[in-house]
C-alpha cells in the first residue's frame, strides 16, 4: 500500500485543532462585544475609523460592524426575532416605521446615555435616538455640466442621457422623487406627477441604479453625470478626488435623521446602549461631522460650522428649516409605488 | 477438514461480498444529512411559506400562485430571465468549442498554464468581476473608447444597463463552467480516433464535425447545463450590470423579500424559478444522456 499524503492520525489530529479553534468563542479576549450595522461605504468607513476605536476605549467593548442597507437589517432581524443577529440598527425614518410597527425594536431608555443631555428633545423618542442628520439634493459633475438648480432641471433636455435616477427602494430615491412630484402637482402621497415625468423622459435617462452603492461607482465611472442623493455621498466621492457637487434644489433640500436603536431580545443590550452612548459623545460626533465623512451632528456642543460648507447649511435650526416628509404616510404606499417603477421602468 | 470450509460457505461468500457495499452505503449517510437538514428542509419551508395567504403568514392557500399566474408582468420577468439564460449558453458555447479545440491542440507544456487563465474568472470575487466589467462597459470605458479612438462610434454606445451588456460580461463570468466540462470530455477522447479518420479518407472539417464534436457533446451538455443554471441565478451581475432598466427575477425575488417584506410572494417567485430552472436543466441532461449514448454506440 503507498504512503498516503496524510495519515489518517495527522488528519484528525489536524481535524480537531481546527475545529475547536471555530468552536472557542471569538469574543473570549474582551470584556464583551456588540453586533452594530452600519450602511455599507462612507458610514461603514466612518464608524470603523471613529467609532470602534472610541467604543473600545470608554467601554472596552468590542465592536463587531457588519454592512448592511436598513431595509436588509430589517429583513434578517425579522428572520431570526428570538435570537436577532444584530444588538443595534441603524435606520432611515422609513424602514424605522416598519421596525417599531413590526415589533422588532425594544423601547429606548434615554436615562441610560448620559450623552442624551447633549440632544434637542426632539432627536429622541420612546424607540429610538437620531445620530446624524442627513441633506438630500442633487449631484452634478461641474467639469462636464452646468450646476442644476432644481429638481425640474433633470428634465431639462441639455442634460439628456446624463441623468441617473434611482427608485422607491432607498431613503433619498423616495424622497427625491416626492419632491419631483410636488413640482409636477403631486404630493406626499401622491407621486403618479413623477411616474407621468418619468415616463415620458426614460429614453433620456442615463442609468437607473438599483442600489444605492451602485449610484457610487456609476457617478465615478462617468456613466451619470446628474442624480440626486445625500450630501454625505458627495463629501466622501469628492474626498476621493471625484469631480461632483452639491446643489440645494431651489424648492427647498431634504433633510432627515438617522437613527439607532436597540434591537428586541438583542444578546448585549448593555453593551448597545453603551455604544450608542458613545456615538452620541461630543468627541465621537465632532469626528464624524469632519470631512470625508461629514455625517452631520445631533450633538449641540457641536456646531455644523465650520465642518459644512456655508451655502449648504449653516446651523442646526436652518437644518431644521429644510423639508422633512412624513414616513408614517409615506410608509403605507411604498410596496405599490415600487412595483409600480418596477413595471414603469422596465423596458 | 469441513467441507464447508474447504469450498467456502456460500452464504458467508455472499454476505462477504454484499456487506463491504453495504457499508460502503453508509459512507454517504453524513452527506445525506447534510442535505437533509441543509437543503432539503429549508426547501420544504420556502414552499410552505409560498403557500401563505398574507406576507404576515395568516392562512394557507395557492393564492400566491393565483396573483404570479394573474399578472403578465411576473411572467414577463421570468420569460426575460430564462432567455438570459439561453443567450449566455448560446454565447459561452460558440466561443467556447473552439477555444477547447485550441485548448487540445496547444502543446502539453502550455496546457496547464492554459488551464490556469481559464480558472482564472473563478478565483476573482464576482463583485470584484462585476465591477470591473462596469469599468470595461462604461460610457467613457474601455470598450467605448476602443471603439471611438477607432473610429467605429462617434458617440459612446450605451452598454451598462442592457442586455447585450449583460450577456457580454456574463459570458466571460460564466466561461469556465462553459470549459472545464468541454475539456474534460474532450482530453478523454481516444487520439487514435482521428487518425483512424484521416486513414478512411476523411478531411479534417469532416473529422472535426463526423467525429470530434459528436465525442464531445456530453460535456458540450454538461457546459451548458452549468452556466444556464447559473447565469439566470447571477444577482450580483444582473443588478449591477443590468441596473434599474432590467427586472430579472433573482433581483425582484429579493425586492420582494427584503424591501417589500413580502415573503410568501418572494418564495412563490422562488418556487417557481427553481421549477422553471429544473425543468431546463433535466431536459438538457436527458439531451446529454442520449448525446452520451450516441458517443459510446
Amino acid at each position: 500500500m503507498s504512503t498516503p499524503l496524510l495519515s489518517r492520525r495527522a488528519l484528525l489530529a489536524g481535524g480537531s485543532v481546527l475545529a475547536t479553534t471555530m468552536l472557542l468563542p471569538r469574543h473570549a479576549l474582551a470584556a464583551g462585544r456588540v453586533v452594530t450595522p452600519a450602511y455599507p461605504g462612507p458610514w461603514e468607513e466612518a464608524y470603523r475609523a471613529v467609532v470602534l476605536p472610541a467604543v473600545k476605549k470608554t467601554a472596552d467593548v468590542d465592536t463587531v460592524i457588519t454592512p448592511l442597507l436598513a431595509l436588509d437589517q430589517v429583513a434578517k432581524v425579522k428572520a431570526s426575532r428570538a435570537t436577532p443577529p444584530l444588538d443595534i440598527f441603524m435606520l432611515d425614518p422609513g424602514p424605522a416605521v416598519v421596525a417599531i410597527e413590526d415589533g422588532l425594536v425594544d423601547k429606548f431608555d434615554p436615562a441610560r446615555c448620559k450623552n442624551i443631555a447633549n440632544l434637542q428633545k426632539t432627536f429622541y423618542d420612546d424607540w429610538g435616538v437620531a445620530v446624524a442628520a442627513q441633506i438630500v439634493g442633487i449631484a452634478y459633475n461641474p467639469k462636464k455640466v452646468d450646476r442644476p438648480k432644481g429638481w425640474k432641471d433633470l428634465f431639462d433636455p441639455k442634460y439628456n442621457g446624463k441623468v441617473g435616477i434611482s427608485g422607491f427602494g432607498t431613503t433619498f430615491g423616495t424622497s427625491s422623487l416626492i419632491e419631483i412630484s410636488k413640482q409636477y402637482g403631486g404630493s406626499l402621497t401622491n407621486v403618479d406627477p413623477a411616474f407621468e415625468q418619468l415616463k415620458k423622459w426614460l429614453p433620456n435617462v442615463a442609468v437607473i441604479a438599483q442600489n444605492p452603492v451602485a449610484v457610487n461607482t456609476l457617478f465615478q465611472q462617468g456613466q451619470m453625470d446628474v442624480t440626486y442623493t445625500n450630501y454625505q455621498t458627495v463629501s466622501t466621492l469628492k474626498g476621493r478626488g471625484v469631480d461632483i457637487e452639491f446643489v440645494k434644489p431651489d424648492s427647498g433640500p431634504i433633510a432627515f435623521y438617522t437613527t439607532l436603536h436597540v434591537v428586541k431580545n438583542a444578546a448585549n443590550k448593555d453593551n448597545a446602549y453603551k455604544f450608542i452612548d458613545t456615538v452620541l459623545s461630543t468627541e465621537v460626533q465632532a469626528a464624524l461631522q469632519k470631512p470625508p465623512y461629514s455625517l452631520l451632528s445631533v450633538n449641540k456642543n457641536v456646531p455644523l460650522q465650520p465642518d459644512m460648507p456655508v451655502d449648504i447649511v449653516k446651523s442646526h435650526a436652518e437644518l431644521a428649516s429644510f423639508i422633512h416628509h412624513d414616513w408614517t404616510k409615506i410608509n403605507p404606499n411604498r410596496a405599490a409605488w415600487i412595483e409600480r417603477f418596477n413595471k414603469e421602468i422596465r423596458q | 477438514m469441513d467441507r464447508a470450509v474447504q469450498q467456502g460457505d456460500p452464504a458467508i461468500a455472499e454476505r462477504r461480498a454484499v456487506a463491504p457495499r453495504e457499508r460502503e452505503g453508509l459512507l454517504t449517510l453524513p452527506l445525506a444529512l447534510f442535505f437533509l437538514l441543509f437543503f432539503l428542509a429549508p426547501l420544504g419551508l420556502l414552499a410552505g411559506i409560498s403557500l401563505r395567504v398574507t406576507p404576515q403568514f395568516a392562512g394557507w392557500g395557492p393564492q400566491q400562485y393565483a396573483k404570479f399566474a394573474g399578472d403578465a408582468f411576473n411572467w414577463s420577468v421570468l420569460g426575460q430571465t430564462l432567455l438570459l439564460g439561453v443567450k449566455t449558453v448560446v454565447v459561452t458555447a460558440c466561443i467556447g468549442v473552439p477555444l477547447g479545440l485550441l485548448f487540445m491542440e496547444a502543446p502539453r507544456r502550455l496546457q496547464p498554464a492554459l488551464l490556469f487563465i481559464i480558472v482564472l474568472p473563478l478565483l476573482t470575487s464576482v463583485v470584484v468581476r462585476t465591477f470591473a466589467w462596469i469599468v470595461i462597459l462604461g460610457r467613457e470605458g474601455l470598450l467605448n473608447n476602443v471603439l471611438m479612438g477607432l473610429g467605429v462610434v462617434t458617440t459612446p454606445i450605451r452598454l451598462l444597463g442592457t442586455e447585450l451588456g449583460l450577456v457580454i460580461a456574463l459570458s466571460q463570468i460564466e466561461m469556465p463552467l462553459m470549459l472545464l466540462p468541454l475539456i474534460s470530455v474532450m482530453s478523454r477522447l481516444d487520439p487514435n480516433l482521428k487518425d483512424a479518420s484521416a486513414a478512411l479518407g476523411a478531411g479534417r472539417w469532416r473529422t472535426l464535425f463526423r467525429v470530434t464534436l459528436p465525442l464531445s457533446l456530453p460535456g458540450l451538455v454538461a457546459g451548458c447545463l452549468l452556466v444556464f443554471a447559473s447565469s439566470v441565478t447571477a444577482f450580483v451581475s444582473q443588478t449591477i450590470i443590468g441596473g434599474g432598466r432590467m427586472v430579472l427575477m433573482p433581483f425582484y425575488i429579493w425586492q420582494q423579500a427584503t424591501t417589500l417584506f413580502n415573503w410568501p410572494f418572494a418564495a412563490t417567485l422562488s418556487m417557481v424559478l427553481l421549477v422553471s430552472v429544473l425543468a431546463v436543466v433535466t431536459t438538457l441532461n436527458a439531451l446529454g444522456r442520449r448525446t452520451r449514448a450516441l458517443a459510446a454506440g
